[in-house]
């Protein structure tokens, strides 16, 4: 914490070793998890199928719905002329293992400088938002998740776009607050996704579901659950400017 | 060593293993190393396995490894395991410390003593951790930690348990 960046290498290095040993047993665990839930597919596949059928119907009629408003979007942005920030993939990597005993929650990718990773980085998948590069070597990387204590993520509600902020509880969940102080805004089953405010995590990125209600806020699950992802997207930041503002020692593990 | 396993072995070819002088600490860096392992917890309940190997061996022996070996064992833990560099060097040097002091003052010891001590040095641990991340990530409840220091001290004695079966094999017994 003295000076954070005199280990960076060090911890690099320390990555480099452990994942590779962590990348091949994981393979082994996804496919174990993967024989126990199909099992558990095929269990009741008959009323599965009648579920699906029915959601799918649902969903292209959402589709849709949401073909004419991307349309829609379209064209008004074109009158506004809003400049449209180009996604880019910085690299693809899996999530090969996590912090065991902190109450601080990381995660180990593996994918690191080599293939131009850079500290501060947002993590993505394509449920939604997974965390940001916290350390950084060469073949691995260290990821500080959505549902860590110091990851502090701006955002807002799905439905009525109200800004929130949503915190890391440091056990798997997440808080939401509001930046307005009264009534509460959010209802069970509610969607967080980002507002890209402050530069690091692009906009509209979904990043947890509501859950409970406490008090003025509400506790939310991830969408992007780090167990069960097999691969994370690395972005750059959303405005590189927020990179080079970003104090480093701020989020030394 | 105890001294007798320095005694002529009772059967030939049966003795201390030639590295066991190596063996404890290679087994407190195997344990630190199986935070590498390819789960992702999302609770984080895992117990510090390294620091669970590390105090095991120490209470079994008051010398499995010479007392300043404590700091880059510690150093490999951080490493691993992704805690504050340093952090486990000064507590694992720490625990040295105390546990020469403990075994100084006390006139015996028994199963019960050794779990009691192994569950206030666990605890030790934990409230550091937790203390650590408040300053580092802001305000955490204690609350949190209690479910992985309640599973930590119960794994204890199943480590204690591994520990004097490869004790018994690297004296050659």
């Amino acid at each position: 914490m003295v000076a954070p960046q005199t280990f960076q290498t060090i911890r690099g290095g320390a990555l480099d070793v452990t994942a590779p040993v962590t990348g091949a047993l994981r393979e082994v665990t996804a496919t174990t998890e993967g024989v126990f839930t199909g099992a558990g597919n095929y269990w009741d596949a008959a009323r599965q199928n009648a579920q699906l059928k029915q959601q799918n119907k649902a969903m292209l009629r959402r589709m849709v719905e949401a073909r004419s408003i991307f349309l829609e979007n379209q064209q008004l942005k074109a009158t506004l002329q809003l400049r449209e920030h180009e996604r880019k993939t910085i690299a693809v990597g899996r999530i090969v293992g996590s912090s065991f005993n902190s109450p601080r929650r990381f995660a180990i990718l593996s994918a690191g400088s080599s293939d131009g990773i850079a500290i501060g980085m947002p993590v993505r998948s394509p449920d939604g938002l997974v965390g940001r590069i916290i350390d950084v070597g060469a073949l691995a990387s260290r990821v500080l998740l959505v549902s860590d204590r110091a990851n502090t993520i701006p955002s807002r509600l799905l439905r009525n776009g109200i800004p929130v902020i949503a915190q890391g509880r440091g056990d798997g969940t997440v808080d939401v607050r509001p930046l307005e102080v009264g009534r509460n805004p959010f209802k069970p089953g509610d969607i967080i996704i980002s507002s890209g405010t402050g530069g690091l995590y692009p906009p509209a990125v979904p990043v947890a579901r509501v859950v409970k209600l406490q008090g003025d806020d509400a506790i939310a699950l991830p969408l992007a659950d780090p167990a069960a992802i097999s691969f994370a997207i690395v972005e750059p930041p959303f405005e590189p400017v927020a990179m080079a503002a970003q104090p480093a020692a701020a989020d030394a593990p | 060593m105890v001294r007798s396993a320095l005694n002529p072995p009772r059967r030939i070819g049966q003795g201390p293993s030639p590295l066991a002088v190596y063996v404890p600490a290679v087994t407190v860096v195997i344990a630190s190393f199986l935070a590498a392992l390819p789960i992702v917890s999302t609770i984080g309940w895992y117990p510090d396995f390294g620091y669970l190997m590390f105090i095991g061996w120490r209470l079994l022996r008051a010398d499995p490894w010479p007392a300043w070996w404590a700091a880059p064992l510690g150093f490999v833990n951080d490493l691993f395991t992704g805690y504050p560099i340093g952090f486990s060097i000064a507590l694992w040097s720490a625990t040295m410390l105390v546990l020469d002091l403990i075994d100084r003052r006390t006139m015996w010891r028994d199963y019960w003593i050794e779990w009691v001590v192994a569950a206030v040095l666990i605890a030790i641990d934990e409230w550091l951790q937790w203390r650590i991340a408040e300053t580092v990530a802001g305000g955490l409840p204690f609350t949190a930690m209690v479910p992985p220091l309640v599973i930590s001290i119960c794994v204890f004695p199943a480590f204690a348990w591994l520990i004097w079966r490869i004790d018994a094999w690297r004296l050659g017994r």
